[in-house]
């Protein structure tokens, strides 16, 4: 098979920081191309460079075999380059089509009734439909999703950059989305998809490109490598297992009954939920995005109302508890939105330690904040998940994101947790800082607590968790096992 | 490099101040320099100025710590100047007759509750109801001011003054002082000071002063860290008009002996900039505050020069938008 891009030896600097070093890429006409490695491993800047909105401080790019030096991504677009970034380029007030078109109109004078027939007959090459006058606002993420790799296909690009495309999408949509690229790439097209999920790698990639720390670590096919190999040579080690447990049976810390509560539309955004998580069991609660876990969450920890239905902690009745008496009774958020509900941004990590523990006896002394005692757990915090910082003393928006959250994580662990509420505990943290959490969250249930995690990644909470509840559309279910496709089934609600 | 612009942008910043300054007396026609100096170093020339700085420090210092206060909830209290104003007022009327010790004591304590109660509806629409403090302060305050003059003016006047004022205190049932030379420096400076240090003490390291710092950095992160946000903002609007109203009192029977229309001459609103200038730390109100009292008799002192009072003003709020300036000069990073 011919080769039809070619990076060699790309590196590129941002002012002192090296972001790539030395790094090639060789990708085949007509496969599925992976790009794999943790945040930071430069992916995303290699993929901007391809599409030539970054101009690469050394290396030679080589497109269908011609050299190429893009100025801009105008460039790559005239040679049937594509990219759909992480964060989707829709307009919500256009309708599908005019997003469809949009920059990209043949002819000054726009005739839609041909527009249309030519954009029908692109989705149904790719078997996608759409209500094209309909307003891209009434597109969920799947079909915004595909409607941006029918952009592509609209500009004739050949060679689609995919980054991340499945973050959004539930494993039914996930898996639709794969048929699709299958297809394109069987008709010829070449598609290079950046992601951190490993299945899809192995189930539908042909070839894959390992990065790590902005230098070139592996180039396989994907048939000579297994997904344990895979992640060793993402995270440059072996990673400990997390083995299915076998939990004795033990009482209820959290039990929730026929919880009804109001979503911000005016709807019930969970109707009618029930369901317990046990003490020392780490419960997933998988669900695309938008589907109550938010008001669930936020309701358990008494910032929202239940319009119906009960909940008590190890026994005692927790809805008639304030959320000051929530968090001495051993009720702990890693929260959704870290930057509105968990943290002070300009205030220091020491200042940060405290929130939400500010009246807790260990905290106080006659009077006043025990300083000496929120200095040592502030420093525990930070050591707990390898949290980079220069001090204590520094403010906890000066870190990265990764490294807040590093800290939100240890300071929701400590203090003797009873029930972890941790809403996509994960978000920016790579491979090993994910499983310290994990293991963490393990830990805290090894002492008696009890952990619910939302993750909107299903293969991070197989993998984790002991057991899964799903809520789709504010209806909760139980996965009768730890089985891919029943959860996949029950986060759509075709069970 | 980025820190290198910065602090250029920053030094023409001041550069530019000064500049400014120095056209806008130029624009007068006055003697730039002897001009420069009397602001500065009037307050300092002589017993009579300078106890009429301290004069003014004093209800800067106080009517500063209740800005600082509300400000730190997330409140704008724009109507520290009518609790002021209503907590002198309560004061003379309730230390009057009583007099002597009993008289000082119970005035200062009356005129806070009185200033707490004239804060109090802005705290409640503000916490329960989601009206903007701002405009109810506002309001408040023009109530304040007309009460006062119409009290003063009727129910309240001493029948035998010329014009509406209260009658006077006794020397002996005014707060006295400690004689340095012919200078005599008022118990109120001291207790604003320790006005300022127990405020201080209390914002950084009691819980409660924590609960109101993080209500007001982020209300939302407050309320997941289990505060009570609406009641925290309630309170805090209440002890800020308490302390103004404290600071009105003291004012009248530590300084003034009565009160009368125009017993403040926008110490409450000048005390806006104080809690501003002072930052982020509530020590720096005594600073902040003392540079409001040398400029506000500066000016006074260079009207001789046909310079316009309002010259003070001008330098407070370049100084105001330089301090502002480094504050917040943030360098960006360039990398998560």
């Amino acid at each position: 098979m011919a080769k039809i891009v070619v990076l060699e030896g790309i590196t590129q600097k941002f002012g002192e920081f090296v972001a790539l070093e030395e790094v090639s890429l060789h990708v085949e006409q007509g496969q599925l191309h992976a790009v794999v490695g943790e945040n930071g491993a430069g992916k995303t800047t290699l993929m901007r460079i391809l599409y030539g909105a970054l101009s690469p401080t050394q290396g030679t790019l080589t497109v269908r075999g011609e050299t190429k030096t893009y100025r801009s991504s105008r460039g790559a677009i005239a040679d049937r380059i594509g990219m759909v970034s992480q964060h989707y380029a829709i307009i919500p007030q256009l309708t599908c089509l005019q997003n469809l078109m949009l920059g990209a109109e043949h002819g000054a004078i726009l005739n839609l009734q041909d527009a249309e027939a030519k954009a029908e007959s692109l989705a149904q090459r790719m078997g996608f439909k759409f209500n094209w006058g309909a307003k891209a606002d009434t597109l969920g993420p799947a079909g915004a999703q595909k409607l941006e790799i029918l952009k592509l296909l609209w500009r004739e690009a050949e060679i689609l950059i995919l980054d991340e495309p499945t973050a959004m999408l539930c494993p039914a949509d996930a898996d639709a989305l794969f048929v699709s690229l299958r297809r394109l790439a069987d008709e010829g097209a070449t598609v290079i998809l950046v992601t951190h999920r490993l299945p899809e790698v192995t189930e539908h990639c042909q070839e894959v490109t390992v990065l790590r720390g902005g230098k070139l670590i592996a180039h396989h096919k994907v048939s000579d490598v297994t997904r344990p190999e895979l992640a060793e040579l993402i995270v440059g080690r072996a990673l400990t297992e997390f083995p299915p447990r076998q939990l004795p049976a033990t009482e209820a810390i959290l039990s929730v009954q026929d919880a009804t509560i109001l979503g911000d539309r005016g709807d019930d955004a969970v109707k009618g939920a029930t369901f317990q998580v046990r003490r020392g069991e780490l419960v997933g609660l998988a669900g695309v995005d938008g589907n109550g876990q938010q008001e669930l969450f936020h309701a358990l920890m008494g910032v929202r109302q239940f319009q119906r239905g009960g909940a008590s902690l190890d026994g005692q009745d927790l809805l008639s508890l304030s959320t000051r008496e929530r968090i001495a009774a051993g009720v702990r958020l890693i929260a959704e939105d870290r930057h509105a509900e968990a943290v002070i941004e300009e205030w220091s990590l020491e200042e940060n330690a405290v929130l939400g523990f500010q009246r807790l006896q260990q905290f106080e002394s006659s009077g006043g904040l025990n300083l000496a005692y929120v200095h040592e757990r502030a420093s525990s915090f930070i050591q707990r998940f390898n949290t980079k910082c220069t001090s204590p003393a520094q403010s906890i928006g000066s870190l990265s994101g990764g490294n807040q959250q590093r800290f939100v994580a240890a300071r929701a662990l400590a203090e003797q947790p009873k029930l972890v509420l941790a809403f996509q505990p994960t978000r920016g943290l790579d491979i090993d800082a994910t499983r310290a959490v994990y293991q963490g969250i393990r830990e805290a249930c090894a002492e008696g607590a009890g952990a619910l995690v939302v993750s909107f990644d299903l293969d991070e909470l197989l993998e984790f968790c002991d057991r899964i509840v799903v809520l789709n559309c504010g209806l909760m279910s139980s996965a009768s096992s730890m089985d891919r496709t029943e959860i996949g089934q029950l986060m759509v609600g075709a069970s | 490099m980025k820190g290198v612009s910065l602090a250029w942008r920053l030094g023409a910043l001041i550069v530019g101040s000064i500049v400014l300054v120095v056209a806008a007396l130029m624009a007068t026609q006055a003697p730039v320099g002897e001009v420069v100096q009397r602001l500065l170093l009037d307050s300092f020339s002589g017993p009579t100025s300078f106890s009429e700085t301290l004069k003014r420090f004093c209800p800067y210092v106080i009517a500063g710590v209740a800005v600082f206060w509300a400000l730190r909830a997330g409140l704008f209290n724009i109507g520290v100047e009518g609790q002021f104003l209503i907590g002198g007022m309560v004061g003379i009327a309730v230390s009057l007759p009583i007099g002597g010790f009993g008289g000082i004591l119970l005035g200062a304590l009356a005129g806070s509750v009185a200033g707490m109660l004239w804060a109090i509806p802005a705290g409640w629409i503000k916490a329960y109801r989601g009206g903007h403090e701002v405009i109810s302060t506002i309001m408040l305050n023009q109530i304040a001011i007309l009460l006062t003059s119409h009290l003063v003016a009727g129910p309240l006047m001493d029948k035998n003054a010329g014009f509406p004022t209260t009658a006077s205190l006794a020397p002996t049932s005014m707060l006295g002082g400690i004689p340095f030379g012919p200078v005599t420096v008022s118990w109120a400076i001291l207790i604003a000071m320790v006005v300022v240090g127990v405020f201080s003490w209390w914002l950084r390291r009691t819980v409660s002063g924590f609960e109101l710092s993080v209500t007001g950095a982020n209300p939302t992160a407050a309320q997941f860290a289990g505060i009570e946000v609406k009641r925290t903002v309630f309170q805090a609007m209440a002890w800020s008009g308490a302390v103004a109203g404290f600071g009105g009192a003291l004012q009248a029977v530590a300084f003034e002996g009565r009160f009368f229309e125009g017993f403040s001459s926008g110490y409450g609103f000048d005390a806006l900039g104080v809690a501003i200038l002072a930052g982020g730390n509530p020590l720096a109100i005594l600073p902040s505050a003392f540079a409001f009292a040398v400029l506000g008799q500066g000016a006074t002192a260079v009207q001789l020069n046909g310079v316009p009072k309002g010259i003070s003003s001008v330098i407070l709020a370049l100084l105001i938008a330089v301090f502002a300036a480094f504050r917040y000069a943030k360098v960006r990073p360039i990398h998560d």
